[in-house]
């Protein structure tokens, strides 16, 4: 049953007043799940009415070598030399990439992310851009978290605008949002001590929007962390996404996009992974409490594609894209399949009641997809007629 | 031009409504029983259909023509016989072919202070019901073998006229209906012509057909004639919504939104309005739930059906069976084309799990503290009777396990292999051990949609008739549906009111499940309505519809226990079975699998108290 300071928070909300901090706590820990659904999803349609975005990408992880030491992480070895660790050269990269893209329909986005690795010069990542571009001038390049441009600015010596400087010189165009696990530090402290600060991440982010380079956002929920800390989370990117807007930067974050701790495989194994039920909730507090972020994203590959169709209900507008492989959740035990197709996608989406569109890593349309198969178009046509029965569809 | 698709009712009352119709090359005639007439006007194989009221509320939507059937006084062809005066009857026998007259034995006899017949015995051929009257129960005979045993008893209550008396009115028993649009000028005339017709030559009809019994003909004649009023005007139509508000009132029929050809449609309620209702405890109609399955938004649909599930059940608490499916053979006969588990006759990995096989699973459920083997298997025309009744006393004798086996399917497969009746192969697995029924092989219970996918199977009144065979001997059922070949949702709300019908009848079913077809291996039918928003949507809409079936359980077997987590805010109360193997959904590629201890984490995680169940649903430890 739907709690009173529900109806409070709803009020505001549908009033568009902005929630505290103390709202946030309380809608997680609204019983009324449902009702707490049905306001993120007026928010949402308010946004973005019916439509629910996806992308044609690939993702590339050049090493897994890596000198955090995150709990949460399965993907990470460590060192180079452990039997699993595997680093690609710039050419084997490309090799790689080449056996996931159809030349015939090249994906839109290059997704890269990697582990920490000391041995690499940062030619490397210049090297690695460049070749991208080189081979595939059409794709665009989100790379790097802000915890490796961090580790870049202190390995190599560098400013983080030197960084910047350096990558977007050789190709780089958009910042991914991972990395941003949980900002709190007693939280971060325990689970991932030796990489990037919240301050830092933040940093990083303000930096590249003040520089025209548009971000993504994320959160790693459903381990140690308390609800409390997840709203401070949300408040930390909502402030600088606030920053962002206030000095009119030219680029800001454009999605933010809840992780759902898998724990199969790393530091963390002896806790449950999230459930169905918390996925759904922490889509929901997002959309309802990140005000000023456009678009959320109900990443398949973390939350299955099942539960991804029921995001796009309590908030959701963005399902992530085709993928093709990924190795990070892979290596903690996720139950999603390796890479969905554009018409897997676009069914996902119209059975969820949504209307596809294909985006760009920008968010600009490349294809809207029609509403409905043309069956169901038909269908729809036969029941209004009354003669719905009589159409036998022998498959 | 088309022609007209009329069906109409056999019975010798409907006959002058008929009159002609029969050699119109424009119209294509179907007689039949009025549950037939039912059926075929609900499934699209008809345009217009003489229904019997009730069928035409429960619709819901329609138009209704001024010509029917109604009586204002004794009607003589729809009674309950009884050796005992009426009111003291305590069982009640009902008739199988119309809902409206068991709808009207149910008013009237709780008007007339009858013990209550919440449990009244599943219908029956007229001959069957009639020969169990006796003592203490009556008998509910309507149609042609009404007239022809009103003599054989002492006591005899006339409900068309029990209901003049009570109400006033005179009582509507079937009209011509359709759906709004479909009367129009070409069919108006036909249906008008035929009743003028039928109306001047009633002396004709009834002594052909007394003549055709060898029967004196007076009777009939004065039961057409005098019995029978054919024109409804203002009487007719007050006393039919008398009669679906007291419906409506006891619970047994959804609120009426009938009209009359001509009658302005009244303001169509708000999907609010409807799920309001529902929530209160009124019935849906199949165009109410039309409604809420195309318009109302997941979560007012899941809200609903929540508030229904909390009403029905404790709210805090979930339940699960530990128990373990076991698929005793994967040859089959039926080749359906969803499944990708059965093997032909012959084919090298088709098997028959043995003795030392069974056991060993068998004992590992004992182990576990399991209660009940979920046993069921293809159409293996190798395994005789003998053989399921050796091994039902073996498992029974040797491991006292609940024995939950043969979904319909498979006992009808076993009366064709022994050229025996249903209900002996029944008597004989329920002598041997057998408890109670699984739902399975129901899929969508409309014959069109079954046709599509599995041509050898059995029809839909199939698969209901050997559930109320069994539930008639006391056995307990679940319900299920598999949705997503090629079904429409006009066909998965039909199928529901199926279900709900004859829970209607038996109070059999214990518990509902659906889930949608899993096509990802090994299957040869592309995949329809999809996705688990539709599936959560379905399970909600079933949870409001099944008013009358007390749980409803979440498919975590095929959602994903994350979905099935969902689930349980949206109507289910129950997480099935711990699954230590299950062959045929995961022969599609689907297998989510789960311990005891692992779903009792998982329902605590999803917010609920969790306690285990035996088939009946009675809890076997505290909500913990």
């Amino acid at each position: 049953m739907k709690s009173a300071r529900f109806d409070e928070i709803a009020a505001k909300v549908r009033a568009g007043e902005r929630l505290s901090e103390d709202d946030g706590l309380a809608l997680f820990v609204e019983p009324d799940l449902l009702s707490l659904g049905a306001l993120a999803n007026e928010v949402r349609e308010q946004r973005h009415g019916d439509r629910a975005y996806f992308n044609r990408n690939v993702r590339l992880e050049v090493t897994n070598v890596c000198v955090a030491s995150c709990r949460f992480c399965s993907f990470a070895k460590l060192e180079e030399g452990h039997p699993d660790a595997v680093t690609m050269t710039v050419a084997q990269a490309l090799e790689n990439l080449r056996g996931k893209i159809d030349p015939a329909a090249l994906p839109t986005e290059v997704h890269v992310v990697n582990g920490l690795h000391a041995g690499l010069p940062f030619s490397y990542y210049e090297d690695l851009l460049s070749a991208l571009r080189a081979e595939w001038p059409t794709i665009h390049r989100k790379c790097f978290t802000a915890v490796e441009i961090v580790f870049f600015a202190q390995h190599y010596g560098m400013t983080v605008d030197a960084v910047f400087d350096r990558l977007i010189a050789a190709g780089l165009e958009s910042l991914p949002g991972g990395g941003a696990e949980i900002f709190h530090p007693d939280v971060r402290a325990r689970i991932a001590p030796d990489k990037a600060s919240a301050d830092e991440w933040l940093d990083v982010h303000r930096r590249a929007h003040a520089r025209g380079m548009f971000t993504n956002a994320t959160m790693l929920y459903g381990h140690i962390e308390t609800y409390a800390h997840r709203v401070d989370h949300l408040l930390r990117l909502r402030a600088l996404q606030d920053e962002a807007i206030a000095k009119n930067h030219p680029a800001r974050i454009q999605a933010f996009i809840p992780l759902a701790f898998h724990p199969d495989g790393n530091g963390m194994k002896q806790l449950p992974g999230t459930t169905g039920i918390d996925d759904l909730r922490t889509l929901a507090v997002s959309r309802l409490m990140l005000d000023n972020v456009d678009h959320l994203k109900a990443y398949w590959v973390s939350s299955t594609p099942k539960v991804a169709q029921i995001g796009l209900a309590f908030g959701a507008d963005d399902v992530d894209g085709t993928i093709v492989s990924e190795t990070i959740y892979g290596a903690a035990g996720k139950k999603a399949p390796e890479g969905l197709t554009v018409d897997d996608l676009t069914r996902l989406i119209r059975e969820a009641g949504r209307v596809p569109v294909e985006r760009d890593t920008l968010y600009r349309v490349v294809q809207e997809h029609p509403r409905a198969a043309p069956e169901a178009t038909v269908k729809l046509r036969d029941r209004r007629q009354g003669r719905h029965l009589q159409v036998l569809d022998e498959v | 031009m088309e022609r007209i698709r009329i069906a109409g009712v056999g019975f010798l009352n409907a006959a002058p409504l008929l009159a002609g119709l029969g050699d119109d090359p424009e119209v294509d005639l179907f007689v039949g029983s009025p549950a037939e007439v039912t059926r075929r006007f609900a499934e699209g194989e008809a345009d217009v259909a003489l229904l019997p009221v009730a069928a035409a509320i429960q619709l819901g939507d329609l138009e209704l023509l001024d010509l029917g059937i109604s009586s204002a006084g004794p009607v003589r062809s729809v009674v309950v016989v009884a050796e005992r005066p009426v009111a003291s009857i305590e069982r009640l026998v009902l008739d199988a072919s119309s809902r409206t007259s068991v709808v009207l034995a149910r008013l009237e006899l709780a008007a007339r202070g009858c013990p209550a017949l919440a449990h009244p015995t599943p219908a029956l051929p007229p001959d069957e019901a009639v020969a169990l009257a006796s003592g203490a129960t009556g008998a509910l005979v309507i149609g042609d073998p009404a007239l022809a045993v009103e003599h054989r008893f002492p006591h005899v209550l006339d409900l068309a006229q029990s209901f003049r008396e009570r109400t006033g009115h005179p009582f509507v028993f079937a009209a011509w209906a359709a759906r709004p649009g479909a009367f129009d000028a070409r069919t108006l005339d036909r249906l008008r012509t035929a009743a003028k017709k039928g109306l001047a030559e009633r002396r004709a009809i009834a002594e052909a057909w007394a003549l055709e019994r060898k029967l004196p003909a007076e009777g009939y004649v004065r039961y057409l004639e005098e019995s029978i009023h054919y024109e409804l005007g203002p009487a007719e139509r007050a006393g039919l919504l008398r009669f679906a508000e007291d419906g409506a009132r006891a619970g047994l029929l959804p609120r009426a939104t009938l009209r009359f050809v001509g009658e302005t449609a009244p303001a169509k309620p708000s999907v609010d309005a409807i799920l309001d209702r529902v929530v209160a405890g009124e019935r849906l109609s199949f165009h109410e739930a039309m409604r809420l399955h195309d318009e109302a938004d997941l979560f007012s649909l899941g809200l609903a059906a929540d508030a229904v599930r909390r009403r029905k059940n404790p709210p805090d608490v979930v339940t699960y069976i530990v128990d373990r499916n076991v698929n005793y053979t994967n040859v089959c006969t039926t080749s359906c084309k969803f499944c990708a588990f059965y093997r032909p006759v012959g084919h090298e990995d088709g098997y028959v799990l043995s003795r030392e096989q069974l056991g060993a699973k068998l004992q590992e459920v004992v182990d576990a503290g399991g209660v009940q083997i979920l046993l069921q298997g293809g159409l293996n025309p190798a395994l005789r009777i003998e053989w399921y009744e050796d091994l039902f006393r073996w498992m029974k004798g040797t491991y006292g396990l609940g024995l939950h086996a043969l979904s319909p399917e498979e006992i009808l497969h076993l009366a064709a292999l022994e050229s025996l009746p249903v209900r002996t192969v029944l008597d004989r697995l329920h002598a041997a051990g057998l408890d109670s029924v699984p739902g399975g092989g129901a899929e969508i219970l409309v014959d069109r949609v079954r046709k599509n996918v599995a041509k050898a199977k059995c029809t839909s009144e199939e698969w209901l008739s050997v559930m109320r065979t069994a539930h008639r001997m006391g056995l307990r059922s679940s319900a299920t549906m598999m949705y997503g070949t090629t079904d429409r949702a006009e066909d998965r709300v039909l199928h529901l009111l199926k279900v709900r019908d004859l829970q209607d009848e038996t109070g059999g079913f214990t518990a509902f499940f659906c889930w949608d077809f899993q096509y990802e291996r090994g299957t040869r039918i592309a995949p329809g309505d999809h996705g688990t928003v539709l599936y959560l949507r379905t399970q909600a809409l079933a949870r409001l519809l099944l008013d009358n079936v007390d749980h409803v359980g979440a498919s975590w077997v095929t959602q994903g226990p994350e979905v099935g987590q969902l689930a349980l805010r949206f109507g289910a109360d129950d997480w099935g079975s711990v699954m230590f193997e299950e062959n045929v959904v995961s022969s599609a590629g689907t297998t989510f699998r789960m311990n005891a201890a692992r779903i009792e984490d998982v329902v605590h995680a999803a917010g609920y108290r969790v306690t285990r169940r035996n088939v009946r649903y009675d809890h076997l430890d505290e909500p913990h």
